[in-house]
């Protein structure tokens, strides 16, 4: 049968119209149909938060998602927007000086979650920053590197923004 | 492996009224046809051929069905499209249904929450929802849409048996309707899981306590339960055994002991049967206990 439905999606601000199968995720498509790579699977049960794109500005498991039901709407994947975003990129750099990035497999959802997180709340406490990460699974560093290297970000961002 | 597996093929409808949802529903069967809210949970009963659905209506589109407000007699409306995240961040219930919030907050993370709904979680019928205790402790009345028109029932009337509700097959859930907090009321909701917000509940105790300021007893007590039988329930013999009393060890010990005699929890691989018996013990009386304080606390606390 001939199940391709015509969908119109807005990755990253650029508008995409392609066809697919309704029974498609988000991360799916993104990952098949779009080509980019950069959001990850991993348990495909919503556990580990490595699919995590924004919807709409907020996180959300792009696994848990189909893609049909993101029409209309913002999505935001670690890839950013080709005009590029300062918040995206220094949340990225503070990863890479705090030590923060090991195998780097988690990296991209926690990145996506960590610019939602901020664009919320500028400058979060330790306990805001490892609640908004509750969904994130990292295997490598134990948290501490990723808490210091969100609270970087916030602080470099927040010190630009100010000047 | 079921993380790698591909949804199931189903054709998809994307509805934008409840009207429209009615129609596309009736005279169609629920083996056919699923109800697709926040899928969160859906997605992953397809994702293992729990459900094979020949069609999908997701239901993110019907916006009426998304909202939080006051009612004219001081209780609250929830559209049963509300996601957690909403539920959390509005102003009324973090100022009057704290147990709500509270129970909310404890499910997931933001990824989750997000996405998942207040009607998902109760709909889906599952004995792990944390949802559907808190609010049937709350006294919680539920509505039901078809073509043929509404019906009000208590949520606390809505689960048969394991993983069904009552609604007919051209019913859906719209609405979740709350009577006005009671005086002197305060709600608290436990629950146990291995690894905090990225697994399923074990157990869960909503204890709902109205504390009688002038006689220091319990005026009225509720309890319900996730996962402490194949449904979520109310212990209502338990409830009865502290009616009237004040807080005593021995009063918790007997209303605990009488909840676990009313419950039936299952074994699974995540816990079995005796152990989550030991939850229901241990999680009845610190609920209690902690409902009670919250009560007796705020009504220290007024002038």
């Amino acid at each position: 049968m001939n199940d391709l439905i015509p969908v119109s999606l807005r990755v990253n601000g650029v508008r995409y119209d392609i066809a697919i199968r309704p029974w498609r995720t988000l991360l799916e498509v993104l990952r098949e149909t779009l080509g980019m790579t950069g959001t990850k699977r991993s348990c495909g049960e919503g556990q580990c938060g490595t699919c995590t794109v924004l919807i709409d500005g907020k996180a959300v498991n792009s696994c848990l998602y189909l893609a049909v039901e993101a029409q209309g709407k913002e999505i935001s994947t670690i890839e950013g927007p080709p005009e590029g975003d300062p918040a995206l990129e220094q949340i990225q750099r503070s990863f890479v000086a705090k030590g923060a990035v090991q195998c780097g497999f988690c990296t991209p959802g926690m990145v996506v979650a960590t610019r939602s997180l901020l664009s919320e709340i500028a400058e979060p406490s330790e306990d805001e920053i490892r609640e908004a990460l509750v969904g994130h699974l990292c295997r490598c560093t134990g948290y501490v590197q990723i808490v210091e290297a969100i609270q970087d970000a916030a602080s470099q961002l927040a010190h630009k923004g100010g000047d | 492996m079921t993380y790698l597996k591909r949804l199931p093929r189903f054709e998809y409808l994307g509805p934008q009224s409840l009207a429209e949802v009615c129609g596309m529903i009736a005279g169609t069967s629920r083996d056919e046809v699923m109800l697709l809210a926040g899928g969160t949970d859906a997605i992953l009963q397809m994702r293992r051929r729990e459900r094979v659905p020949r069609r999908v209506i997701g239901l993110k589109g019907v916006a009426e069905l998304d909202f939080v407000r006051e009612q004219a007699d001081g209780g609250l409306a929830i559209g049963a499209m509300t996601t957690l995240r909403t539920l959390l961040a509005s102003p009324v219930v973090g100022r009057r249904y704290d147990l709500l919030r509270e129970t909310a907050a404890q499910i997931g993370g933001n990824e989750l929450r997000n996405v998942a709904t207040v009607g998902g979680n109760i709909a889906g019928a599952l004995p792990c929802a944390d949802m559907s205790p808190a609010l049937m402790t709350l006294g919680a009345r539920i509505r039901l849409s078809s073509g043929r028109g509404d019906r009000w029932l208590p949520l606390e009337e809505f689960f048969p048996e394991f993983g069904r509700t009552v609604a007919a097959d051209d019913e859906v859930l719209a609405e979740i309707s709350l009577p006005p907090p009671a005086s002197g009321g305060a709600g608290t909701y436990l629950k146990f899981h291995d690894r905090h917000s990225m697994d399923m509940t074990v157990v869960g105790v909503s204890a709902y306590v109205v504390r009688d300021e002038r006689s220091r007893t319990f005026g009225d007590l509720r309890l319900a339960y996730a996962n402490g039988a194949p449904t979520v329930f109310r212990a209502k013999r338990a409830e009865a055994v502290l009616r009237g009393r004040a807080l005593t060890e021995e009063g918790l010990e007997e209303a605990a002991e009488t909840a676990c005699a009313e419950s039936s929890p299952r074994t699974s691989w995540r816990a079995n049967g005796e152990y989550r018996l030991e939850l229901i013990r241990a999680l009845t009386k610190s609920a209690i206990r902690q409902a009670w304080e919250k009560a007796s606390s705020r009504q220290e606390a007024r002038p």
